[in-house]
């Protein structure tokens, strides 16, 4: 508990991951620590390796190669088990539990149990808890999985797609109460998403998955401060090239925008503004090769 | 380790409860049918009859004299799908219905190793089929005792009471337990998992039955006796069929050399072909225990390996 890594709530060295039956490297090579007490979003196209890694992370999955820790205990041993919690994205519960056996079920397998708050989520949803799991909505069967992964009192608590089948109030009920909890524990949560303009509220830290490698893993201000949208003529494009990382670009007719990493000051004649999370994301989930030092040569059509 | 024995009591406690009252039943009909059986023994009808294989008849009618003891070949056939019935709704369900689900990955999730999931239900599922399964041959064996190897009631070698009594019965109903919680990992599917337990479970027990009848475990003995007089009666040994004459070398020849019983034209016959005795094979009744402890080595070896393997492969599959 004491260990240099104690304060990380993720770390992966030289990860790799394959699956035998779909052949192919769910995840090489990814680098990345993670510091305590941050809500992280974990961000990627489809089949980028998301749930590769938090599957890993909650010791369901056993690396290939590499290493990985959470709270720096190696996951799936019992310390680990004990302070992470793990939500994946089927959400499976036993459909003939009703919802009371349910709750009684993560009292008995965790050594902590918190059944103030986990009957509180499931209350707050308005579920009886006499329903069957079966019976209820996938919305309700989310809620009561994310009820079970909070009451064993996670220090890392770990959402593979928590909010996907949830309507957009409950969405919101049920994030500001993760966050309060979050808030008050300090408990470090990884979630990944889709969602990419509610990540912004509530994020603070981004790993970004491409192709099973990790692209980014950064702080958001941090991110968004480093990180210009410029807008202006297309022959300018060259005082870009070499001093800043050009992420991603698009010219329109004369016209060029560009997503940058700034090095330094700028030269030329640019608008610059200061992108949202979004974009910078969606300019690092853009197919291709952005980071290179090349000015992109994607055109878009005038239509 | 307490809790994952709960969620297992959870999971099981119906099947168990089937179980018990499946067993309940049964004692209730054995009470029912061994009374019956005793009274009938007790009224003086069968005091004549002689143990041995021949029909008992009765002494006015001369109509054969049977006790009922078809229920009790019942509960016998019973005993003896017992491996099926127990692998295909017990074993592949043990872990095959979370693969299904994906729940083992909830329970995972939970404060539970791969390990405690696996020892936990099946230590539960095996303690209770231990018991079922004990119990259903003790009761065959409480109900068969006033029957047992009598002409008017069942022989040891009788499928039902070979293959339905004694301990191979908890050996087997193991092997089926273990045979699907291994087709139960090892599929993705709860059904294909019992369709393939229902398979494997039952060619084995054909295959055992099929080595009873073949004797290849047990060979028979052979009995030799002289041609001249009456040869003692076979009495409780099971028959394998085969019977006829030996040569002074020592050869087996077919009885059907010398059709004839035992007697003047059987001595001149057997004098003329050279025979110099009769002999049939058979396997003596206290094979019984040879047949039941090679069975229950068996099955519970195949237990044991099939068990081991599961938990071989579970590190590579949950």
């Amino acid at each position: 508990m004491t260990g240099p890594d104690a304060s990380v709530a993720l770390c992966a060295r030289g990860l790799g991951f394959h699956y035998r039956r779909r052949g192919g490297r769910a995840l090489q090579d990814c680098e990345f620590t993670v510091p305590g007490g941050r809500i992280t979003a974990l961000v990627g196209r489809n089949g980028a390796g998301k749930s590769t890694l938090l599957h890993l992370a909650g010791g369901l999955l056993r690396p290939g190669s590499g290493q990985l820790r959470v709270l720096g205990a190696v996951p799936g041993t019992s310390e680990a088990r004990a302070r992470v919690a793990l939500l994946t994205q089927d959400k499976p519960l036993y459909p003939r539990f009703t919802v009371a056996d349910t709750l009684l079920m993560g009292e008995k397998l965790n050594s902590s149990w918190d059944r103030t708050s986990a009957e509180r989520i499931v209350r707050e949803g308005d579920i009886p808890f006499h329903a069957r799991i079966g019976e209820l909505s996938p919305g309700r069967r989310t809620r009561v999985a994310l009820a079970l992964a909070l009451g064993k009192r996670p220090e890392l608590l770990l959402l593979d797609e928590p909010l996907a089948d949830l309507d957009p109030v409950a969405r919101g009920e049920i994030m500001a109460g993760l966050m309060a909890e979050a808030a008050e524990r300090g408990i470090n949560i990884v979630l990944s998403s889709h969602v990419l303009p509610e990540l912004e509220e509530i994020c603070d830290w981004v790993l970004v998955l491409q192709d099973g490698r990790i692209k980014l893993s950064e702080d958001v201000e941090a991110l968004r401060q480093s990180h210009a949208v410029l807008v202006g003529a297309a022959d300018q494009a060259g005082t870009l090239a070499g001093q800043h990382t050009v992420v991603q670009s698009r010219t329109s007719g004369r016209q060029l925008t560009s997503l940058i990493r700034q090095h330094g000051p700028l030269r030329g004649d640019w608008h610059v503004e200061r992108p949202r999370l979004e974009d910078v994301l969606i300019g690092y989930l853009q197919p291709g090769e952005p980071g290179h030092c090349a000015p992109a040569e994607r055109t878009e059509a005038v239509a | 380790m307490k809790g994952s024995f709960w969620l297992a009591w959870r999971q099981q406690r119906v099947s168990a409860g089937i179980g018990a009252a499946a067993l309940v039943v049964a004692v209730a009909f054995a009470a029912y049918y061994r009374s019956g059986m005793l009274d009938a023994l007790h009224s003086g009808l069968f005091d004549h009859c002689a143990t041995g294989p021949l029909y008992c008849t009765r002494s006015d009618t001369g109509l054969p004299l049977l006790l009922d003891v078809e229920p009790l070949k019942y509960l016998g056939a019973l005993n003896i799908a017992l491996p099926v019935v127990i692998g295909v709704f017990w074993g592949a369900p043990l872990l095959g219905r979370d693969r299904e689900l994906g729940t083992h990955r909830m329970v995972l999730a939970q404060g539970v190793s791969p390990g405690q999931w696996f020892i936990s239900r099946f230590a539960l599922a095996a303690a209770i089929t231990t018991i079922l399964s004990g119990l259903a041959a003790g009761v065959f064996a409480w109900w068969w005792r006033p029957a047992a190897d009598r002409s008017y009631g069942l022989f040891w070698y009788d499928n039902a009471a070979l293959s339905g009594s004694g301990p191979r019965v908890v050996a087997a109903a193991l092997f089926g337990l273990a045979a699907g919680t291994l087709l139960g990992l090892l599929a993705r599917r709860v059904l294909a998992a019992m369709a393939l337990t229902l398979l494997v479970t039952g060619v084995l027990t054909l295959l055992l039955e099929w080595t009873h009848w073949a004797r290849l475990l047990v060979p028979p003995r052979t009995y030799v006796s002289a041609g001249s007089i009456p040869k003692p009666p076979m009495g409780e040994k099971w028959s394998a069929g085969d019977y006829g004459l030996i040569t002074a070398t020592g050869r087996h020849d077919d009885v059907l050399n010398c059709p004839y019983p035992s007697g003047t034209q059987l001595k001149e016959c057997m004098a003329a072909h050279g025979y110099v005795a009769r002999f049939y094979e058979a396997n003596p009744a206290g094979d019984y225990w040879t047949f039941q402890w090679i069975d229950t080595a068996v099955l519970g070896g195949l237990a044991a390996l099939l068990t081991v393997a599961t938990v071989l492969l579970l590190r590579r599959r949950v």
